[in-house]
């Protein structure tokens, strides 16, 4: 068989085990290997962090839609396009002056993939998961977000079926800035809880 | 189950890990073992639910020392031959000759 | 059932399949409640984490009606519908003297997971 790679390393065990689970589930009619090509392509060029920056930046712009977000997060996401697999029940939660809410998934990797496309290693990592819940403000620290002590952390725990994005707080000297603009600021990491959104330039 | 995957609160983890901008997916095989999560629960193979059983079940050590994607690998080899679709021996059989064909 | 195709990929993305079902289910408990989480150790299947068995919290919302992961892992079906809660617990509640000051923990729990308090 030809190689079908442009590099000479040998494939790895498990890029064997990988292809002979292919190879055979496509010999039993059970697998169309064109379906993994189409799936690969959209959650790598279609479903990403950009998607939930801009239900971000909406919210920010537009006081109704905000409380649409919060209220009902699957229905307003949806507005924008936004909806499926691992973002089927989306719970949004908001930053304040008082309260800094932070996302985990202890048991596994659950992560709203429509708006954050698929999870970063860290955030699927031993270490992340197991300290999110006793220390989230070491976490933070670690991800260079000082809190104090006056605002509640709020660490949210996606062990069912419930999907939840961070609403971030609009940073100071941002007024005038489009909605495409503000987009440009919001993070991954600030919708999961470990950053804030970026200071504009400047 | 009391498993290793249950982490909330378990402490000297070490530091969180980041890379830099991140690809979707560090290897090509990664993207087949994803794109085969669809695959195999739409063709009913398994819930979601068997699916997250299916990884909890590895041995601890084995749970802390692969990636991510070799423990959803994984979950295909255990369901799929519990189930009845494959066997252990058609696996076996087709990596020895994948790595033939490929030498 | 059919095997998924190409064509197929972008409507499922798009639809997922959500836990969530149609089903005449009373609630066991309401907002404002306080709920001690049951100390189940079963070899099965559960989402009931370790670091909140036995801990009491506090629902703050119910998220509705959804397949209970702990059946549907043994009959690989959507099973056994029930409410899910958002419930808040303490820090302090759940890491003693060396909680983070200020921190909580919400976490989603199921009616079968949960008892009063």
């Amino acid at each position: 068989m030809a190689h079908d790679h442009g590099h000479n390393a040998p494939p790895s065990d498990t890029a064997m085990r990988a292809k002979a689970l292919e190879t055979l589930l496509t010999e039993k009619g059970l697998l169309d290997p064109a379906a993994i090509d189409a799936l690969v392509e959209t959650y790598e060029t279609r479903v990403g962090p950009r998607n939930g920056a801009r239900v971000v930046a909406r919210a920010w712009t537009d006081s109704d839609y905000k409380a649409r977000l919060l209220e009902d997060g699957t229905g307003a996401i949806a507005e924008l396009g936004f909806s499926g697999v691992q973002g089927e029940d989306m719970v949004v939660v908001e930053n304040t002056d008082d309260v800094h809410n932070l996302v985990t998934c202890t048991l596994c990797s659950c992560y709203p993939w429509p708006t954050l496309g698929l999870p970063p290693i860290w955030f699927k990592s031993a270490p992340y998961r197991a300290r999110s819940v006793i220390d989230p403000r070491g976490v933070l620290r670690e991800f260079g977000v000082e809190l104090s002590e006056d605002v509640e952390v709020r660490v949210w725990d996606s062990n069912a079926e419930l999907r939840y994005l961070v609403l971030p707080q609009r940073p100071a000297g941002t007024e005038g800035m489009s909605e495409d603009e503000l987009a440009g600021l919001v993070t991954r990491d600030s919708m999961i809880g470990t950053g804030l959104a970026q200071a504009p330039a400047g | 189950m009391n498993g290793i995957h249950d982490m909330g609160g378990m402490q000297c983890m070490g530091p969180i890990v980041r890379e830099e901008n991140e690809p979707r997916f560090h290897e090509e095989w990664e993207g087949r073992v994803f794109g085969m999560f669809f695959t195999n629960f739409a063709e009913g193979h398994f819930n979601v639910d068997m699916f997250r059983h299916a990884i909890e079940r590895m041995g601890p050590a084995e749970y802390l020392e692969t990636s991510y994607y070799e423990h959803w690998l994984h979950v295909y080899e255990t369901v799929l031959v519990e189930r009845g679709i494959l066997t252990q021996a058609e696996i076996d059989e087709k990596i020895a000759s994948l790595r033939q064909a490929g030498d | 059932m059919p095997t998924l195709t190409p064509e197929m990929v972008p409507g499922l993305v798009a639809a997922g399949a959500s836990c969530r079902m149609d089903a005449e289910v009373a609630p066991k408990f309401k907002v404002g409640d306080t709920v001690r989480a049951r100390d189940i150790n079963p070899l099965s299947h559960t989402r009931l984490p370790r670091y909140i068995r036995g801990r009491t919290g506090r629902i703050v919302h119910d998220h509705g009606v959804f397949a209970f992961p702990d059946t549907s892992a043994e009959s690989g079906t959507h099973s056994d519908p029930q409410h899910v809660y958002s419930v808040r617990f303490e820090g302090s509640e759940l890491w003693g003297s060396h909680a983070n000051a200020n921190s909580c923990v919400y976490i989603d729990l199921f009616d079968d997971y949960i008892d009063p308090a």
